[in-house]
């Protein structure tokens, strides 16, 4: 058994946990924040090594162009975020749904195709969104097209419906390897997105069906002897990044002042994906 | 959010809870025996063996969460059946496409239509046409999966082309198909019922009441659900 299927494995194992044992909703921020900290900051810790390891990535010529490129994306971001809300989470929708969707369809994309890549991402992005709708309504309520759609006359089942749907004709529409594995993963991920709340769902998904595999994949890569020594190279840009998400709410703006600390974990994470995704991009190429 | 341990027993004489009770454990032992089963079969069986599974796991959770519902006397639990319905009915129709190798787009289309027109009348959320409108077109959806998977070639009628590579399969498959295309037939006509107990219409004669609904549910999910699987290992096993 490969490491994506085995890192895919433990997180059904905790999904279904939490869904038979009950999980209370005032967790689920710890459990989001245990994930985000071990697995899902980490797996990006080492793009800086990753981009220079990698035969088939875009060639830096020095690491002060990487960290200067990499830097200003993430400045970049945050500036879009600031000046406009709605446009930073458009930025990070489009590039998330591409980059989720790349590392989703390892294995199942004969033909390399970048629209099926985006396809899957949006797949996933669209039915944990409108699983959670009502909880990303208030979440995102400084947009006022989304925070002002009544949605009082549709129930849940609706949108676990419209989820289905869509990808039902998104896998009978591709040329897609094994197309019936593909769909059937996705589909457990739906159920998990539908009863447990959207932190939750969000680590899961994150933590265990794109980090850790993308983890694993990069412990390959590194061909170092054990797990732990690799882990131990993502540690100084993890608490990096954790250093930068208190710098930023220390400075705040009117955006970051609010109480809502969800949206701006948000912010930090759409500003560490911006520039990983490029980096990935090239990692996955081969897998 | 369900806490199996915790959650509500059954009362003495409550058949209905009963039901829930054994659909949820025949379907999580049937989970059990088609993974233990994944390894012993053919590698061209494994994905069927593996959704199959997934199948009567799905399912099981759901009938956890139906049981406690029930006992919890929080009435039926419609929509957790359809939860359960939306996850677990386009990857039995899979099962059609992983036998055969064709038919997929036309058994996935059929199964939308089927799903979102039964929701739409059951629910009423569109606000256009009736309960029986909306049935009569999921209920064509039906037929036509029906067709295509040759449950009319049972009579000696004519067959999609699901149905056609299903008889002209290797091995058991014949009659693995032939077995599948009885609980297409027969044991999804007691989903129309239910839908017919549940909206107005014509057939509004055709009262049923809760629990016994209930009842004939529970006994056709587990039957359908597990004897999906079971047909298919059938065919495995060859």
């Amino acid at each position: 058994m490969d490491v994506v299927v085995k890192s895919k494995l433990a997180g059904l194992i905790l999904a279904l946990s939490i869904i038979f044992f009950g999980l209370e909703s005032s967790y689920s921020i710890l459990l989001f924040l245990i994930v985000m900290l071990s697995i899902g900051i980490p797996h990006g810790s080492v793009d800086h090594i990753i981009a220079f390891i990698n035969p088939k990535a875009r060639k830096f010529d020095s690491k002060l162009i990487f960290y200067t490129t990499y830097l200003s994306l993430i400045i970049f971001n945050i500036i879009i975020w600031v000046l406009s809300p709605f446009l930073g989470l458009l930025v990070f929708l489009i590039i998330s749904c591409y980059h989720f969707g790349e590392t989703q369809v390892i294995g199942y994309n004969p033909t390399d195709n970048k629209i099926l890549n985006f396809v899957i991402g949006a797949n996933i992005l669209l039915s944990l969104f409108l699983n959670n709708i009502v909880e990303l309504q208030e979440i995102l309520y400084i947009i006022p097209q989304f925070a002002t759609l009544d949605l009082s006359a549709f129930d849940s089942v609706f949108f676990l419906l419209i989820s289905v749907g869509i990808l039902m004709l998104s896998i009978v529409n591709f040329d897609i390897k094994r197309k019936v594995p593909l769909y059937a993963e996705i589909t457990i991920l739906y159920m998990v997105f539908f009863h447990t709340d959207l932190l939750t769902s969000f680590a899961l998904y994150f933590g265990f069906c794109h980090s850790l595999p993308m983890l694993m994949l990069e412990f390959k890569e590194f061909k170092t002897e054990n797990f732990i020594k690799f882990y131990l190279k993502t540690l100084p840009f993890t608490i990096l990044s954790i250093f930068f998400g208190f710098l930023l709410y220390q400075f705040n703006n009117d955006l970051l002042t609010s109480d809502n600390l969800i949206l701006f974990v948000f912010i930090v994470i759409s500003s560490l994906t911006l520039p990983h995704v490029f980096i990935m991009k090239d990692f996955v190429k081969d897998k | 959010m369900l806490n199996f341990i915790l959650a509500g027993t059954i009362e003495p004489g409550d058949f209905t809870g009963f039901t829930f009770f054994i659909g949820s454990v025949s379907m999580l032992a049937a989970t059990v025996w088609f993974l233990m089963q994944h390894g012993q079969v053919d590698k061209k069986f494994k994905d069927s063996m593996l959704v199959a599974a997934l199948i009567t796991g799905i399912a099981a959770v759901h009938y956890f969460y139906m049981r406690e519902q029930w006992t919890a006397g929080l009435g039926s639990p419609t929509e957790l059946r359809y939860i359960d319905w939306i996850l677990t009915v386009p990857l039995m129709v899979v099962e059609f496409a992983l036998l055969t190798g064709v038919g997929m787009r036309k058994l996935f289309w059929a199964s939308v239509i089927m799903l979102v027109t039964g929701y739409f009348g059951e629910s009423g959320v569109t606000g256009v046409l009736d309960a029986q409108t909306w049935g009569a077109i999921s209920g064509l959806a039906y037929f036509w999966m029906a067709y295509e998977v040759g449950c009319l070639s049972i009579f000696g009628g004519p067959s999609g082309a699901v149905g056609n590579a299903l008889t002209s399969g290797s091995g058991k498959i014949p009659e693995a198909g032939r077995m599948l295309q009885w609980f297409v037939l027969v044991g999804w006509a007691i989903y129309p019922i239910g839908y017919m107990a549940g909206t107005e219409g014509w057939y509004s004669f055709v009262a049923i009441d809760e629990g016994a609904m209930n009842i004939i549910y529970n006994i056709g999910d587990a039957i359908n659900k597990i004897g999906f699987g079971m047909a298919v290992w059938y065919a495995a096993k060859s």
